[in-house]
């Protein structure tokens, strides 16, 4: 193998164990809004990872650019998306788990 | 809210080349009205901003007051015109800045502004000019005129001729910001297919692909115009030094949530913070949140124009997020080195006597 085969296998090595973190947090934490910790970050790094590791394997080539604009989109579209399911939660009114105090469940109350 | 309701009229009032004669339509009803009802009416010009109120560049500021000066004089010369210099007036003009507390971002963002301005002030009719676009347009969003309407105002467009001179037929695109966001999606559908720019298959799809991506999108995406080839050189450039710092902390977050998640005992922490941003505009607002997201222990809920709702899992995130060095660094990145001085998040809290 070379240096650059053990770089790429390093880097889907750590894309696989952290998605494997962010299965086992999406499992393990409490409520909605800790789960998504685990769902946004460790995720996109997980792919992320995986995704370099595999254009480490390609070299400089087309394929490799599509790789890199993919890399670019991850890091734009997760926090996204988890942002989006974020903010629908507070829209529902869903409680933080644990001792937490969420702002808009004080207001909602002030409402009703 | 009084009987000025009927008479009053507002313009929202923005760079516009049609904003002259927009103004004279505005005092022309305002007049009329006046006279039918035998008193006089106000004509309410309101510029809104879309700068923060601690802001530091002073360019944006002057030049909403003089644009504002400008449409009081020609008020005052179009009620001239109408009655003659020496009747008194039927029209009173006034002309204010609003939203600048604010992030306002989309159409509905400043008809929010604006409708807020005209209840307080009991005013129910809203003057548009068809050519100022606040918020940009699409075809996917509402316009300001339906989201005014909605509010309850009575809504007239000024009968202006928009200057085709500026956009391309059958559009509200000018051929500068057509030309750029037509480009770089040519470009980004080149990169996507491996440069086979002499094809014919791909020229002919690569056109028709950046022709709808560019009419359904430029609106939103150049909305206040093309950008300077140097600033956005500049921000580029920063962009480039904050990436290498935004991957390490990407990382930082990820050892921490993994530390975290693979504890037996899962020793974490939620809370809720809520902290107002200081930084402005849409693409900065997005790459804070963003970053807040990717970075240790934080999740950035819910933004609503200034005010950032942040869910931290891990008993240091809250600090890290009031010490503000990301905020100072995405402010670093899209104004330049001067914006780094604003105090951080916590100091903010501290001047306003907050508990901290």
């Amino acid at each position: 193998m070379t240096p650059l085969e053990y770089l790429a296998a390093a880097l889907v090595v750590g894309g696989t164990f952290f998605g494997f973190v962010a299965t086992v947090g999406l499992l393990r934490l409490p409520g909605l809004y800790a789960r998504l910790h685990a769902a946004s970050k460790s995720d996109t790094l997980g792919s992320v990872l995986a995704v370099a590791g595999v254009a480490v394997v390609l070299g400089v080539s087309t394929e490799s650019l599509k790789l890199g604009f993919l890399l670019v989109f991850l890091l734009l579209t997760s926090p996204t998306a988890a942002h989006a399911i974020a903010r629908s939660g507070k829209e529902q009114n869903v409680e933080p788990a644990g001792d937490v105090d969420a702002p808009w469940i004080d207001e909602e109350e002030g409402d009703a | 809210m009084g009987d000025n309701h009927e008479r009053d009229v507002l313009v929202p009032v923005g760079r516009s080349e049609t904003l002259r004669r927009t103004v004279t339509y505005a005092v022309e009803r305002a007049h009329e009205a006046a006279v039918e009802a035998g008193g006089s009416a106000t004509v309410h010009f309101v510029y809104p901003a879309r700068w923060r109120s601690f802001e530091t560049e002073r360019a944006n500021v002057d030049a909403a007051e003089s644009l504002l000066e400008r449409t009081l004089l020609w008020g005052e010369e179009d009620i001239d015109e109408l009655l003659g210099e020496d009747t008194p007036a039927t029209v009173a003009f006034e002309s204010t800045v609003v939203g600048t507390n604010e992030y306002v971002f989309s159409p509905s963002d400043f008809a929010d502004v604006i409708g807020r301005y005209a209840d307080a002030n009991g005013v129910g009719r809203i003057v548009v000019d068809p050519s100022f676009r606040p918020g940009g347009s699409a075809p996917l969003l509402r316009s300001f005129e339906t989201e005014l309407a909605d509010r309850g105002f009575d809504v007239l467009e000024a009968p202006v001729t928009r200057e085709t001179r500026r956009s391309l037929p059958l559009t509200d695109i000018g051929l500068a910001e057509f030309s750029v966001v037509f480009a770089s999606s040519l470009l980004f559908y080149f990169a996507l297919g491996g440069w086979h720019v002499t094809d014919p298959y791909e020229l002919v799809t690569g056109v028709a692909t950046a022709g709808v991506v560019t009419l359904t999108l430029a609106g939103v995406a150049m909305k206040n115009g093309v950008p300077a080839v140097r600033e956005v050189g500049y921000t580029l450039l920063r962009f480039g030094a904050y990436v290498p710092i935004l991957l390490w902390e990407i990382a930082k977050a990820n050892v921490a949530l993994a530390y975290v998640v693979l504890h037996p005992r899962l020793p974490i922490d939620p809370r809720v913070v809520e902290f107002d941003a200081a930084v402005w505009g849409d693409m900065p607002v997005t790459t804070l949140a963003n970053s807040i997201t990717l970075t240790p222990g934080t999740l950035t809920i819910d933004v609503s124009r200034q005010q950032f709702v942040v869910h931290a899992l891990i008993p240091d995130a809250e600090d890290d997020l009031m010490e503000g060095t990301l905020e100072r660094l995405v402010r670093f990145v899209f104004y330049g080195r001067e914006s780094s001085r604003i105090p951080s998040p916590l100091e903010r809290r501290d001047d306003d006597g907050g508990e901290a």
